[in-house]
């Protein structure tokens, strides 16, 4: 036992010096169990390449540019995506949250179309816009509306009342209770809506740009399978991952550091 | 600061599960004179909440009216300042934010509202804790910046319900001390919502006692200032008139 408890007291003090060796540890098993069962040879290598055949196709592929390419073309695709999703979605989501008749008109409309779901617009929108940015951007801004939307209009709603009524006895109009009350009391699930709505999206642009087919890591992973590389796949999927990890680690989770957890409005 | 009258004041809500209407204030008439501070005392459910609550603007009158300075008023207004059970200090603002909203939503220059709210933290002590946020405060130290934030707004009434209902007994004497001694130096007027008789007499001119939604008694207040619970904690006249009102609200 003790040697274990050494280690891990090791293991605990570096990563309090190096937050960062706390996101790679846990891989370095995973990594090690895809090499011994690729290096077995069990499964034929073209069909399960090892950790080391990505890494030197990861190489390749930045050396030709082709990945930085289609990299870029797919966080711009979700990036626009996400913006147009939360312009739309916030204030409609404070809509919905303040007033009740707004709310009792939208609220089974928004539901339904919830519902309805991202990739089941493509069949529709490849009719109407084509095999073009359009349909890419459309299907991320509804994937990215509806959970900063129904989350929007969560938090409003959990805005306690004495803040209003304060705002409203110092002084505030209805514009300032809205901008210096709702919005920021809001924040936290507006960051939960948008963190949803992110996932959402970064799948639903997968989905699409696999069927639109142009650029984009989805296309490059389609592209791939077309060309039996399964080496290529394998570094589409991790890409995923990785790009996923460093969104909510560099974006996400330092706002909601900085913002609800350090004003107490959500338990870290 | 101006007077504040309530003249007739009713407030008749419709209970659905009792499907019938219920009268929680009816009829109340009160004259708070300027710089005077009348607490309003009763047991609950006597409709003293609904009270401050139609004062303050929250909610509309069922009758009556609310005149201040002989205006009639309706809806929140900065003129009347409010200290909340509950604190209500906004959690993503500092300590300092929070005391400068008033001043901000007047229209003033920033520095003036810096200037301003600084100068409210340092009447109650809280001139270090400016750059921290609510969350990081005790209750009690929360509610100081509670009521200096309405203070600071300069209303012409101030209107607690309940302030120092949520700290615990020792801080409740250290705040109920520092309210009378703030009171003293800025002669705000003040309208105090308690149920505690003992905090209703030490901190008023004037008690008056609310029951069943109507004004059961009005009961001055004479003894000196300033006051400290160490010295009327034993006194004989406060003793007795604390005794009236708690017979008064027992009964009530």
């Amino acid at each position: 036992m003790k040697p274990l408890l050494i280690a891990w007291t090791l293991y605990a003090r570096w990563t309090a010096r190096y937050p960062a060796v706390r996101s790679i540890v846990p891989f370095i098993p995973v990594v090690a169990l895809w090499a011994i069962v690729a290096e077995s040879d069990m499964f034929p290598r073209v069909f399960f390449p090892g950790p080391l055949e990505v890494v030197r196709s990861f190489g390749s592929l930045m050396y030709k540019g082709i990945l930085p390419d289609y990299l870029e073309d797919s966080l711009v695709r979700l990036a626009v995506g996400t913006a147009a999703g939360m312009a739309l979605g916030i204030p409609l989501g404070v809509l919905v949250g303040l007033h009740a008749r707004a709310r009792a008109m939208l609220w089974p409309i928004l539901l339904f179309f919830q519902a309805i779901g991202d990739i089941a617009w493509l069949p529709i929108l490849l009719i109407w816009f084509g095999f073009s940015l359009t349909t890419m951007t459309v299907v991320i801004v509804y994937t990215v509306l509806f959970p900063v939307v129904l989350n929007t209009a969560l938090g409003v709603r959990r805005v306690p009342l004495d803040l209003h009524r304060a705002a409203r006895s110092l002084g505030a109009s209805s514009a300032r209770v809205v901008w210096e009350v709702v919005l920021p009391g809001a924040l936290p699930n507006i960051m939960t809506g948008l963190r949803n709505g992110l996932g959402y999206g970064w799948r639903a642009l997968i989905a699409a740009e696999i069927i639109v087919g142009t650029s984009g890591i989805g296309f490059l992973m389609f592209d791939a399978r077309r060309a039996g590389s399964v080496v290529e796949i394998l570094l589409g999927m991790i890409v995923l991952g990785l790009l996923w990890y460093v969104v909510d680690s560099w974006v996400l989770a330092p706002i909601e550091r900085a913002t609800g957890q350090r004003w107490g409005l959500v338990t870290q | 600061m101006k007077s504040l009258t309530l003249r007739d004041l009713s407030k008749t809500y419709f209970d659905p599960y009792a499907g019938a209407h219920v009268t929680a204030v009816h009829d109340v008439s009160l004259t708070v004179q300027q710089g005077e501070f009348v607490s309003i005392v009763g047991p609950s459910g006597c409709g003293k909440t609904t009270l401050l609550n139609m004062i303050a603007g929250f909610i509309p009158v069922s009758g009556g009216e609310i005149l201040l300075d002989g205006r009639a008023v309706s809806g929140p207004g900065p003129e009347r300042g409010v200290v909340f059970q509950s604190f209500a200090l906004f959690p993503w603002k500092t300590v300092l934010e929070n005391v400068a909203f008033g001043p901000k939503m007047r229209g003033l220059a920033k520095t003036e509202c810096e200037r301003i709210a600084r100068e409210y933290l340092a009447l109650a002590g809280l001139a270090q804790a400016a750059d921290r946020y609510p969350n990081e405060l005790s209750g009690g130290m929360q509610q100081r910046v509670g009521v200096v934030r309405a203070l600071a707004n300069n209303p012409e009434v101030l209107l607690m319900d309940e302030p120092f209902a949520s700290v615990d007994a020792q801080t409740r004497m250290t705040l109920q001390e520092e309210l009378t001694r703030i009171w003293q130096e800025r002669r705000p007027t003040v309208v105090f919502i308690t149920h505690d008789v003992g905090e209703a007499v030490f901190l008023a001119n004037r008690v008056v006692v609310l029951s069943k939604g109507r004004v059961l008694k009005e009961l001055d207040v004479p003894l000196p200032r300033p006051r400290a619970w160490d010295l009327l904690i034993e006194d004989g006249a406060f003793k007795a008139l604390s005794g009236q009102v708690l017979q008064l609200v027992r009964s009530a």
